[in-house]
């Protein structure tokens, strides 16, 4: 009792056990809020009277348990040790009793009395358990009282367990933990060894314990006691204790032989006195077809393919759209020409901005189609799933688990996914995961691949697609194959623990919300590529003359058009790759301006017929054969993301050179592969 | 909360509902070895969505990531669980 003959309640639980609300409850508006001396922690500090008695209640700070790895744990110690309290109140949340009551078990080898108080035990009466409190206190030795902090009538059992725990100065019985703690070796030889009164407050059975796990404010004073006392004998008996429960394998072995006979320590406590109706623990059946060792992959890829083919339909009215935008281009080419406008900027307008949005617009159907799949994917929980099957997949890799994230964002954005090796604290598999992580199709390959996929191929699109994803994981195995000797040593993987979120219904409105968003950003950054080398592709296709043949561009084409024609690509496809080095929406700008019919800049001569074609759409078909379609789609695909990804991965590795070996890497690897997919092309088509 | 560990050393990843399986204990029980270990130190939880987490090249310096392409979008990869791994020493 203070010196103002008021009782002192402190208040000890876990963050989230309702500490607060309880403290709020109890005092009102007769609060005090400040710092702990020395420390950023708030005090809180308030005043009730109840049956004429005067008490002062302390909120120590909210944390999980009584080591020392936090001020608030110190902070809280310190308070008890001091013995400023006459009473603690300990609280834990009855609907999860089995992890909440960690606390008292820390406690328990404290001499101090309290008492503990069941909160939320209405949410625990919901679930259909049976609390026997009687049971508890009995075993407890202290009194117990279940609570919910909002109903009123709970606080006459509260102010009773109070009276009853200060008059009566019960103290938590340590026997049963105690037995259990004596399995551990090192624990009794400490405890037989420990000078009395070390730490007022605060039993040999605490203080042992404490010295098990470590606990560098107890080790230390130990260590002082033993010092000064001049015992060498028994200082050397401790450290040969210590040292038993430090190992080097398990750094943490104290701990953990301690804090499983905690556990057991409650599971004990909670056995006859909480009945719980039995728990179904199985798994849901979509959950165990996903975590299942055989089916698990099949199940994932077919979802993912579904997602991808189900993506193409909200895209269709987009196309339409687009479509419809490039149509406008004969009539408004007509109109500018009838109204006497200059032809070069006539050519402007019509080859390089109206073009380029009718492309532009298809495009982003195929955005919003992935976003919205995707998205929902994520939102009612399979993303999760997906990558939790992938997970085990890395090691094949030689990566850690940690991977499967960095990949999945790369889906979105490389840069995104190199940003996000930044949890894997290994060098070597970072920049791996990078390298492999380009071989992702990034969002903008998502725009622009399923569109000339469908431009070309039609129905056949989802096919392509299904190709470049079987082509993306052969791509990932064969470049961890090559690079993975040179980065990752082969060393001991550590699993992953993973806690699924549970399924739910999507939030439609929300959803949209999120990829109408993502979809506007993605036409507003790909406009400003897309027109930028339209423009700059416009200029070099220019010639005095008007004949496209003295266009720089076409003498340059002309020039490397043997080489280009090695992979299969004309130079005009070969531009529009070189293109997407930039940006992979480049190449969308490069075609657009190349394959656009007459005007100033007359492509007529080159392409002869079809350039009087007044859809873009129909231009590429009739230009450019399948082989070479499927040879550039593929290029453009597996090229380098784009030069903000070059520098993303310079950035993250550090190293000048791996990144100039994975982009000279990948601008070989992609011209390979368009060669092989023309020749395979020959012979089908 | 050892064999947790142990079990962990070959390098599969599990989910907590498999963890209770393969020990023959409850899903609540591993949750709470779980919150345990992660506040012992001994295992770490990796941050959820790792783009967001921290800056990338394109938005490196200014204060928000939003409508940054390198950067996850804030609104996405939220339901994706919760991954711990193993503390390095």
């Amino acid at each position: 009792m203070s010196e103002k003959n008021e009782t002192v309640i402190a208040l000890l639980g876990q963050p989230n056990s309702g500490k607060s609300t309880l403290f709020n409850a109890l005092t009102g508006l007769k609060q005090h809020v400040g710092n702990w001396p020395g420390k950023t922690v708030e005090k809180r500090e308030g005043y009730f009277e109840h049956g004429g008695q005067k008490y002062k209640v302390v909120d120590l700070p909210g944390s999980y348990s009584l080591s020392a790895s936090s001020d608030e744990e110190i902070i809280t110690r310190d308070y008890i040790a001091g013995g400023l309290a006459d009473v603690v109140c300990i609280l834990a949340d009855s609907s999860q009793l089995e992890r909440s009551l960690y606390m008292l078990a820390d406690y328990v080898g404290i001499n101090v009395p309290c008492f503990l108080l069941l909160n939320m035990c209405d949410v625990a009466e919901e679930q259909g358990q049976k609390i026997a409190i009687a049971a508890l206190e009995e075993k407890l030795a202290i009194p117990a009282v279940l609570f919910s902090a909002p109903e009123a009538k709970n606080y006459g059992a509260f102010y009773g367990a109070l009276a009853r725990a200060v008059s009566e100065k019960k103290r938590l019985d340590a026997s049963a933990l105690d037995k259990k703690y004596s399995e551990i070796a090192a624990y009794g030889k400490i405890k037989a060894l420990l000078p009395a009164d070390l730490m007022p407050g605060f039993s040999p059975v605490w203080l042992a314990a404490k010295a098990v796990e470590g606990d560098g404010p107890v080790c230390a004073k130990i260590r002082a006691a033993l010092a000064a006392a001049g015992e060498e004998e028994t200082r050397q008996a401790f450290e040969a204790a210590m040292a038993s429960v430090s190992g080097t394998t398990a750094e943490h072995r104290g701990v953990l032989l301690t804090g499983a006979r905690k556990f057991a320590w409650i599971d004990d406590l909670l056995r006859d006195t909480v009945t719980k109706p039995a728990q179904e623990h199985a798994l849901s059946k979509s959950d165990r077809l996903f975590t299942h060792r055989i089916w698990g992959k099949p199940a994932v890829i077919i979802t993912v393919l579904l997602g991808l083919i189900a993506s193409f339909i909200p895209a269709l009215p987009f196309m339409a759209l687009g479509m419809g935008l490039g149509a406008l281009n004969a009539p408004v080419r007509e109109l500018l020409t009838g109204a006497g406008c200059p032809l070069l900027l006539t050519s402007l307008i019509s080859d390089v901005f109206i073009r380029s949005l009718g492309f532009i617009v298809q495009m982003l159907g195929f955005v919003f189609g992935v976003t919205l799949v995707f998205g929902l994917l994520e939102e009612i929980g399979i993303m999760a799933r997906i990558s939790y099957v992938f997970d085990n997949t890395m090691s094949k890799l030689g990566l850690q688990g940690k991977s499967v994230m960095p990949f999945l964002v790369s889906f979105g954005c490389t840069m995104g996914g190199a940003a996000g090796t930044r949890v894997i604290d290994n060098w070597g598999q970072k920049v791996l995961t990078i390298a492999l992580a380009w071989a992702v199709p990034c969002g903008a390959t998502w725009a622009v691949v399923p569109m000339l996929a469908t431009v070309w191929f039609g129905a056949g699109a989802p096919l392509v697609i299904a190709a470049i994803l079987a082509i993306m994981i052969l791509h990932m195995w064969l470049t961890s194959k090559i690079f993975g000797r040179l980065l990752v040593k082969p060393a001991d993987r550590q699993g992953m623990i993973m806690e699924l979120p549970p399924y739910h219904k999507p939030k439609w409105a929300a959803l949209f919300r999120y990829v109408l968003g993502r979809t506007k950003d993605t036409f507003f950054r790909v406009l400003r590529v897309v027109l930028l080398v339209a423009f700059l592709f416009w200029l070099l296709s220019f010639s005095a003359s008007g004949r496209i043949e003295d266009s720089l561009l076409y003498i340059v084409g002309t020039a490397i058009e043997p080489f280009t024609k090695l992979f299969g690509l004309s130079w005009q496809t070969f531009m529009a790759f070189v293109a997407s080095s930039i940006g992979k929406e480049g190449a969308i700008g490069v075609l657009s301006t190349i394959f656009s019919g007459s005007g100033a800049v007359n492509f007529g001569t080159v392409m002869g017929e079809t350039a009087n074609a007044a859809n873009l759409n129909e231009l590429l078909l009739a230009s450019v054969g399948k082989p070479e379609a499927l040879a550039f789609i593929l290029a453009v695909t597996f090229n380098m993301p784009c030069i903000v990804a070059l520098a993303a991965t310079y950035q993250e590795t550090h190293s000048a050179k791996w990144t100039a070996i994975i982009a000279a890497y990948y601008t070989v690897g992609a011209l390979i592969l368009a060669c092989i997919a023309y020749h395979i092309g020959l012979l089908l088509w | 909360m050892e064999e947790i560990l142990a079990l962990l050393k070959d390098g599969r990843s599990r989910s907590v509902e498999m963890l209770a399986k393969e020990l023959g204990t409850s899903p609540e029980d591993i949750r709470r070895k779980i919150e345990f270990l992660e506040q012992a130190g001994i295992i770490r939880r990796l941050a959820e969505t790792p783009a967001a987490a921290s800056p990338c090249a394109a938005c490196h310096g200014s204060s928000s990531c939003a409508g940054c392409p390198g950067c996850c979008p804030a609104e996405g990869l939220k339901n994706m669980g919760t991954r711990w791994v193993v503390q390095e020493a």
